[in-house]
């Protein structure tokens, strides 16, 4: 006989739209299970930007979007500001661009409510002066840069102090489907390989890029298709301000600050699954030469990290450019499909993800006959202290001795004492996840510094033997998955002093502790 | 104001790792004029055992137990790889002539007959490896025995409980103790601890602890950290103490071991009258009639060197020997051709611990016989211009587990045939 959780909602996926869900819910009152099968953020909320749209990017293509992002800056910049860094943009153009799209830019931002404003170009060098000398136009805009980790992290610990729960690692294997309604779900613990069943009333399904695969579990089908972006972060923070190419959307032309690094992208590339996706030496050199046109630095300065995610969009024809494929998101209730208590979320942004969440709430209280508002809109979201190691370079400024004095640095690139470790390893635990080096690198800067993880991880390893978190010599398989997940940001990036790390890792990973020869479990 | 000096010698050694130092040693010892420049920070690195062959295949992970042999093989399969450019028996030789130096600068290795030694590391697993220091050997066997593990806490990186669960997989039931340094509030730098293990107090404050084992336990693992100076003697005196056995744990950078190496060397090496330029950039000047004419730049110095002979041992990219662009690989002191993998996607493989290493570990210098580096042409570059260590190509001593075997033998070799042919 199956355990079988009983609540109000289940939500698939636990990226910033099923978080945010969860919240909005749990404000309203609603009991919510969140599960994924891997853990916070896996899918697009972890790769992307980390930028929070002024609206400016999308006033000539998509205008409907460019009103939303303007809108929901205002809001988040209001309650969420403890993720927020309130950088301000500029958009800027450079010999070659097109001369239309600069004329024809403040009038669109107007005509959508877009702030900006245009600025002097030597004043713009001496704003940023990493800018390139062949500018011909520049305009300042209201763009900001947010941590979307600690984000998912405070709306979902929000919506666990509300009587919420989030499952990591857990995977829905089957919809129980029975008189045009969503049974029940079986579920699958990836860590323990024990099944459970989950009944909820309502099932939303938040999946991001998986959306299509887990509508198809309930014999419905949304065509979508999946946009690989490639970012890579540099080891410094190049500029103050969000950097956009004032030209038509395409490849290399943000630049997002974040703490003390700067994010640079992206790339579309499409893709057939979300899963297992890589950035690839062509996309990084492609993002370096496009990069260097408004930042010639780029060209030289030192990458600590690249990685990808697949932007989901929903497909209503078809077409071949991936990036005139609205950003806006769909909200499908498949009652018109047969099943009534289903809803998938899918596109969008990261800018919008707490309007879906509004939206997807309602449309859940509304099938509940509940008759609520929305309260994100008002209440802002509490700062809890597991969100607060996700900040790049913050840690570094905080008192790190704990009271009982004891508290040696495991992560030295990013400053990272034993008591953050233990305080995460509960964390997880709370969340009945398994506390190991990739849950505790999620939550943190363990691993993101330029070492990449050589040193952090071997001192994290042994402390987790140390406080019994782990006990069995097996265990050394999470060690080797932590540096294969480290790696995949890497390998694109191995040249200079990037290459040296990387084969200093190697020297004491293969070379002293031969890990190579421990075989990996099936 | 720089100070400008010039110095002649028979033998420059680029690169102060284990390959330089080992070239270096074999120069001095055969009473050739030797000037070495470099830095010796790699021995921070060195694990302090020396491989020579621990594991071939490396695709089917296959551990060697009988070295020599799996060597044999590897020289009929792999024409490239620098052990097929001599013989067993002059590798033999050239780990003989690196124990005994070690021993005349007191720090003694154990040299085994035939049979690779399985030691324990940090992590709990067992590295395939030949020649081990005296502190070290006694853990090679610990069958029928009843083992303490010991840390220290603050110690980082090294878990009595993560050894013991290493020893498990070997059926061996295993003790742990854990042992607060006084005063200790955060992290407990090695080279601290090691300085005190040369205190005599600390040495009897250990033993009591040790003691409360007596009877439970008849051998002590310790991290790797028993002393900088003297640490046979060390541990010896800890044995005596308490009537176990003692063995070392080697583990994560920074090494103490290393520093044991990097301490002998720059000892012997100085009383053997080796002139050692530190931290120093090579430069290649010119060539004038047969001597290699080079500088030696520091912010405080600029020597003028001028040697008939030059070993290249300048490491790959830690040591800086190769330098990587984001399009090419090239080499930093005599822009010689470097083997590498055509385009930068081949340099390295989707995942970072596969089995078959990365084809960037592949790249380096061509070399012929003597480990002289080729030109385009496939001729020696320079007469009596040698490499060893790292920077010889086709040598993934990560996978292997051989990068101190190619240190040695290719600098034994190379500094063999440059005294033989000219001086």
């Amino acid at each position: 006989m199956y355990k079988t959780i009983e609540t109000d909602v289940l939500i698939i996926g636990g990226g910033v739209t099923g978080t945010g869900v969860a919240r909005d819910l749990s404000l309203r009152g609603l009991q919510c299970v969140l599960i994924d099968k891997s853990d916070l953020n896996a899918g697009a909320s972890g790769g992307n930007h980390g930028l929070l749209h002024s609206g400016a990017r999308y006033v000539g293509s998509d205008p409907k979007a460019a009103v939303e992002c303007r809108n929901e800056l205002e809001i988040l910049k209001k309650n969420a500001g403890h993720c927020i860094e309130d950088t301000g943009g500029l958009f800027v153009a450079v010999k070659g661009d097109d001369e239309t799209y600069i004329a024809d830019f403040p009038g669109m931002c107007e005509k959508s409510g877009v702030y900006c404003q245009k600025i002097d170009l030597a004043l713009a060098r001496e704003m940023e002066p990493v800018l390139s000398d062949d500018l011909i136009a520049v305009y300042q805009v209201n763009d900001a840069s947010i941590n979307p980790f600690k984000l998912s992290i405070e709306n979902m610990n929000d919506a666990v102090s509300r009587g919420s729960q989030f499952l990591s690692f857990c995977e829905l294997i089957e919809f129980k489907l029975s008189h045009k309604n969503i049974d029940y779900a079986i579920i699958k613990n990836l860590n323990t390989g024990e099944s459970f069943h989950i009944k909820a009333r309502t099932h939303v399904n938040a999946s991001g890029a998986w959306a299509a695969r887990i509508a198809a579990m309930a014999g419905i089908t949304i065509n979508m298709v999946l946009s690989k972006g490639t970012l890579l972060v540099t080891s410094k923070r190049m500029t103050k301000r969000v950097i956009n190419r004032l030209r038509k959307a395409t490849d290399g032309d943000i630049l997002v600050p974040g703490g003390v690094v700067s994010i640079i992208g992206t790339t579309s590339i499409r893709v057939d699954s979300p899963d297992h996706i890589y950035p690839t030496i062509s996309e990084v050199d492609h993002i370096i030469n496009e990069g260097q046109r408004i930042v010639p630095a780029l060209k030289t300065c030192r990458y600590i990290r690249a990685y990808s995610g697949a932007r989901p969009l929903v497909s209503e024809n078809n077409t071949t450019d991936d990036r005139t494929v609205s950003r806006g998101f769909t909200l499908r209730d498949h009652e018109i499909n047969g099943v009534d208590n289903f809803i998938t979320i899918t596109g969008g942004k990261l800018s919008t993800f707490r309007l879906m969440a509004e939206k997807t709430s309602d449309l859940v209280c509304w099938k509940h006959s509940i008759f609520s508002t929305c309260l994100t809109k008002e209440i802002p979201l509490p700062s809890t202290k597991t969100g607060g190691w996700s900040e790049p370079g913050l840690m570094a400024n905080e008192p790190v001795m704990s009271k009982t004095g004891f508290d040696p640095i495991l992560c030295e690139c990013e400053m990272v004492p034993m008591g953050a470790i233990d305080t995460l390893v509960n964390s997880v635990r709370q969340n009945k996840g398994k506390p190991d080096l990739i849950s505790i690198a999620l939550r943190s800067r363990v691993g993101k510094g330029p070492c990449q993880g050589a040193f952090c991880s071997l001192r994290i390893f042994s402390h987790l033997y140390d406080n019994n978190v782990i006990q069995d010599h097996s265990d050394i398989r999470d060690l080797k998955r932590f540096l294969n997940e480290r790696w995949k940001g890497e390998r694109s990036l191995l040249w200079d002093q990037a290459l040296v790390q990387s084969s200093l890792k190697e020297m004491i990973h293969s070379g002293l502790f031969g890990l190579e020869l421990i075989e990996n479990k099936q | 104001m720089k100070i400008k000096k010039t110095a002649d010698c028979d033998v420059l050694v680029i690169g102060a790792g284990m390959a330089g130092c080992i070239a270096a040693a074999r120069a001095s010892s055969l009473g050739m004029k030797t000037i070495q420049a470099g830095n010796s920070s790699s021995f921070f690195f060195a694990s302090g055992l020396f491989d020579l062959l621990g594991v071939f295949p490396v695709e089917t992970g296959k551990i060697v137990d009988r070295p020599c042999s799996a060597i044999a093989q590897l020289q009929s399969e792999q024409r490239d790889h620098p052990y097929s450019k001599t013989t067993v028996d002059q590798i033999k030789e050239g780990f003989e002539f690196l124990a005994s130096f070690l021993d005349s600068a007191s720090l003694p290795y154990s040299l085994p007959g035939t049979d690779n030694r399985h030691i324990l590391t940090s992590l709990g697993t067992f590295k395939p490896t030949y020649m081990v220091p005296q502190t070290v050997s006694k853990g090679c066997n610990l069958e029928e025995k009843n083992i303490l593990i010991v840390d220290f806490k603050g110690l980082r990186g090294f878990s009595a409980k993560q050894v013991a669960a290493g020893l498990a997989t070997k059926n061996r039931q295993t003790q742990v103790l854990s042992i607060e340094v006084p005063e200790n509030l955060g992290n407990l730098n090695p080279v601290h601890l090691a300085t005190a293990f040369e205190k005599k107090e600390f040495i009897q404050h250990l033993a009591d602890k040790l003691l409360k084992f007596s009877g439970k336990a008849d051998i002590v693992g310790l991290p790797a950290v028993c002393g900088i100076h003297n640490s046979l003697e060390i541990t010896e005196s800890l044995e005596k103490k308490t009537g176990m056995d003692v063995f070392e744990i080697p583990g994560m950078p920074p090494s103490i071991p290393g520093l044991r190496l990097k301490n002998a060397f720059e000892k012997k090496l100085s009383g053997l009258g080796t002139l050692f330029l530190s931290n120093a950039k090579i430069i290649f000047h010119a060539m004038e009639k047969d001597h290699f004419i080079l500088r030696a730049v520091n912010d405080n110095f600029e020597t003028r060197i001028k040697a008939q002979g030059v070993i290249l041992a300048t490491g790959r990219f830690p040591g800086g020997g190769l330098f990587a662009r984001r399009d090419i690989i090239l080499e930093t002191v005599f822009d010689l051709p470097v083997f590498q993998p055509e385009t930068r996607e081949m340099w390295h493989q989707l995942n970072f611990l596969d089995p078959k290493g990365h084809l960037i570990n592949q790249a380096g210098l061509e070399t012929d016989e003597m480990f002289r580096p080729l030109d385009k042409a496939g001729k020696p570059a320079f007469e009596n211009l040698y490499a060893a260590g790292s920077i010889i190509a086709h040598n993934d001593w990560t996978r292997l587990k051989c990068g101190a075997g190619v240190a040695c033998i290719s600098a034994y070799t190379a500094v063999n045939s440059f005294y033989k042919r000219h001086l």
